[in-house]
Formats: C-alpha cells, structure tokens, sequence
C-alpha cells in the first residue's frame, strides 16, 4: 500500500513538472502561433479573391462540409464567393477556402490547415494540386474520381487517394453549396 | 566503454535504423523528401538527447516497475514542448512533418534508448549515446531520403532561403522519375538494400 502510494507520489511530481513546463511553453507559444495562422489565413484569403473586393465572413452552420462564406465584389456588384471549407482527409479534418463565381464555377482553392501524411497527401497543400479543379463546378463536373484525371493529374495524387477524395468532395460541396443559394442573394 | 566509443557507436557499427532496426516506421513515413528527413532528424535528435538526460537524471528515483509511464511522460512532454516551438517558430518545418511530428512519443529510439542505456548509465554516458544514436538516425534518414527523392522525383528539397526556393531539380533524374521510389514500395526497396549493404560490410569486417 506504502509502496503504490509512493509510487503515485513520483508520477504525480513528475507530471506536475511537466505540465508546468507545458503551460509556460503554452503560453509563449499561443500568442505567435495565433498571428501566423491569422496571417496564413489573410494571405490564402488574398491568393484565391482573383482580386475581388473581400467582404466580411457569414458563418454556416449545419453544413458537413462548409464553414463560411465571404462575398467578392467587383465595383459593389457581387462577383463571386470565397467558401471556408473542412473535409476528413487521411490524416484528420482539413481545412481549405476555395473562391467561386456566382455560377458555382470553382476559381482558386488553398489547403489552409492538415495532417497529411508528408510527400503523398501533403502535396495537397503545393499551389500546382489545386489546378485540377480551377473551371470545374458549373458546367464541368468537379473530379471527384481518378478516373475524371488527365494520366499526369492522376499520376500526381498517385499513393494520395483518401487525401485527393476529402480535398474534390470539399470543392464540389462548396460549389453545390453556391448553387442552392441561387447565385444572386 | 570510453566516451569516444559511447559517442561513435551509434553512427555505424550500432546505427538505430540499419543495425538496430528501432525508428522505422516515421523513416519510411518521412523519406520521401531531404528537407523533411532533416527536420525530422532534427526534432528526434532534440528529443532523444533530453529524454536522455531527464532520465538519466531520475534513474534513481523512478523505480523500475513505473519505467514506462514515467518515461512516457516525460516523452511525450519533450514531444509536446518541440511541437509548440516549430509550429511557432519555424512552421514551414511542423508543417512538412505532419503526423510524424507527435508519432516521434511512440518512436522506438526514444523509448528503447531510455529504457536500454539512459535508465543505466550516467547523465554525461546518456547524453552522449543520445548526439550518437540520433546522428546515425539523421544519417540513415537522409541518405534514405536522397536516394528516394533523386530517383523518385528528380530533386532534392532543402529549405527555402531568400531567392532560393529550396527545390533543386536534378538533370535527367527529373524528366525521367521512377516513381516507384517515391511510394511506399519503394521506401521498402531502398531500407532492405541499404540493410543489406550494411550487413555485408559489417561481416566483411569480422573476416578481416
């Protein structure tokens, strides 16, 4: 009894120390993290808007695959929307935004966060992957399937599938999603 | 063993990945490009050498019977500690790293060193099988790395350096990829290969 209880003594001290520690990194690490991903966000932001005017986020709710939505305006008209979107990829959730024209024609995407497996599911987050689906979404079908690839797209998301899979049902949800709302509000 | 020994042994005649075979599944994992092999090398070097030392330190206090959860602890701590710094430091690195990042709690070396050598010996003795196991890791990890990405992608990806984009596209190699190296097939391929090699030499040197 002495003996567990002496026991529980070490690891409690030993976990106490380490929380300790993990608390201060913790806390000289949050507020840096915080602004780069604030930053990462605004430039992805940027990146995708084909130079619109960016409007304010509108939360969705209850929608599998889409956050938000932000307006793109050209000279006050409406021109397009840049959608926040998650989908569960191989390694976890990832989350990418992705601008459309009011058609629901799909213009850029950006993977903003992920836990792909590195040089397979990861190259998901290269400018170049994202290129497959630039036009798809309105009157051409968003690839959702390999087979939907030239040989050298499918080539490239070769050893990739389940993260190629969350990244097209994502784009294809978004520009779904554009399309119920009717283009114009 | 003298300290030079403690040192050197995990480089060759010792080394975690091809001699002891501890670490391979992030090896396999990560291998696919030169920049993330190093960043990996570097965070299991940061690891192994204060797991090393932490335990080293409380050999005497941790009985045996709680070993495991102790070091667990105190991994996953360091792991945890290495995480928050890279991702708010150099988040290019947390970034290529990916799940292999906090899989390096579950990674043999760390444990196995621990338990092995670091729960024996001295604080100095521990620290210094740390620099040398992990300097092995991060040679047999690279050279896995740069075999993989040279055949199967025709480059070698180091960091980005001001106008240096840190992709260097190697003649030939590039318009002429054999893919296979880049999968997983072919991770396996080149580890049995250098294996091989490695126990051919070592045998070579017994004869001798």
């Amino acid at each position: 009894m002495t003996k567990n209880i002496k026991y529980g003594l070490i690891l409690l001290s030993i976990c106490a120390v380490s929380a300790f520690a993990l608390a201060l990194t913790n806390s000289i690490t949050a507020p840096v993290i915080q602004q780069y991903e604030f930053e990462q966000r605004q430039l992805a932001l940027t990146a995708v808007s084909n130079g619109y005017a960016i409007g304010s986020e509108k939360p969705v709710e209850a929608d599998p695959y889409v956050t938000y939505t932000i307006d793109l305006t050209d000279d006050g008209q409406l021109a397009g929307y840049i959608v926040g979107l998650k989908s569960a990829g191989y390694g976890g959730q990832m989350t990418l935004v992705a601008s459309y024209k009011v058609s629901g024609e799909m213009m850029f995407a950006q993977l903003l966060t992920h836990s792909e497996t590195p040089g397979l599911g990861a190259k998901a987050a290269e400018t170049s992957y994202m290129e497959k689906f630039q036009g798809t979404g309105d009157d051409t079908p968003v690839p959702t399937d390999k087979t939907m690839l030239t040989d050298a797209e499918a080539q490239a998301v070769s050893g990739a599938s389940i993260t190629f899979g969350a990244v097209s049902r994502a784009i294809e949800a978004g520009s779904t999603y554009l399309k119920n709302l009717g283009g114009v509000k | 063993m003298s300290k030079m020994k403690e040192l050197s042994k995990g480089l060759f005649k010792d080394n975690p990945i091809f001699v002891l075979m501890l670490g391979l599944c992030p090896v396999l994992g990560v291998s696919t490009q030169v920049s993330n092999a190093i960043g990996m090398s570097a965070g299991v070097m940061f690891v192994l050498l204060f797991s090393n030392m932490i335990i080293s330190a409380l050999r005497k206090i941790i009985p045996a019977s709680i070993h495991i959860p102790a070091y667990i602890v105190v991994i996953a701590s360091l792991v945890s500690f290495i995480q928050m710094v890279m991702h708010a430091y150099v988040p290019s690195v947390y970034n290529a790293l990916g799940v292999y990042l906090p899989l390096i709690v579950v990674n043999c070396i760390i444990l196995g060193r621990a338990e092995a050598f670091a729960s024996k010996n001295t604080v100095v003795d521990s620290m210094l099988d740390a620099i040398g196991m992990s300097i092995g890791f991060a040679l047999g990890l690279t050279l896995i790395a740069l075999i993989r990405e040279l055949f199967g992608s025709g480059t070698i990806t180091l960091f980005p350096m001001g106008n240096f984009s840190g992709v260097i596209n190697i003649p030939w190699f590039y318009d002429n990829p054999i893919r296979v190296f880049s999968l997983a097939p072919g991770a396996l391929l080149i580890m049995g290969f250098l294996k091989a090699f490695f126990d051919w030499n070592s045998s070579r040197k017994k004869d001798k």
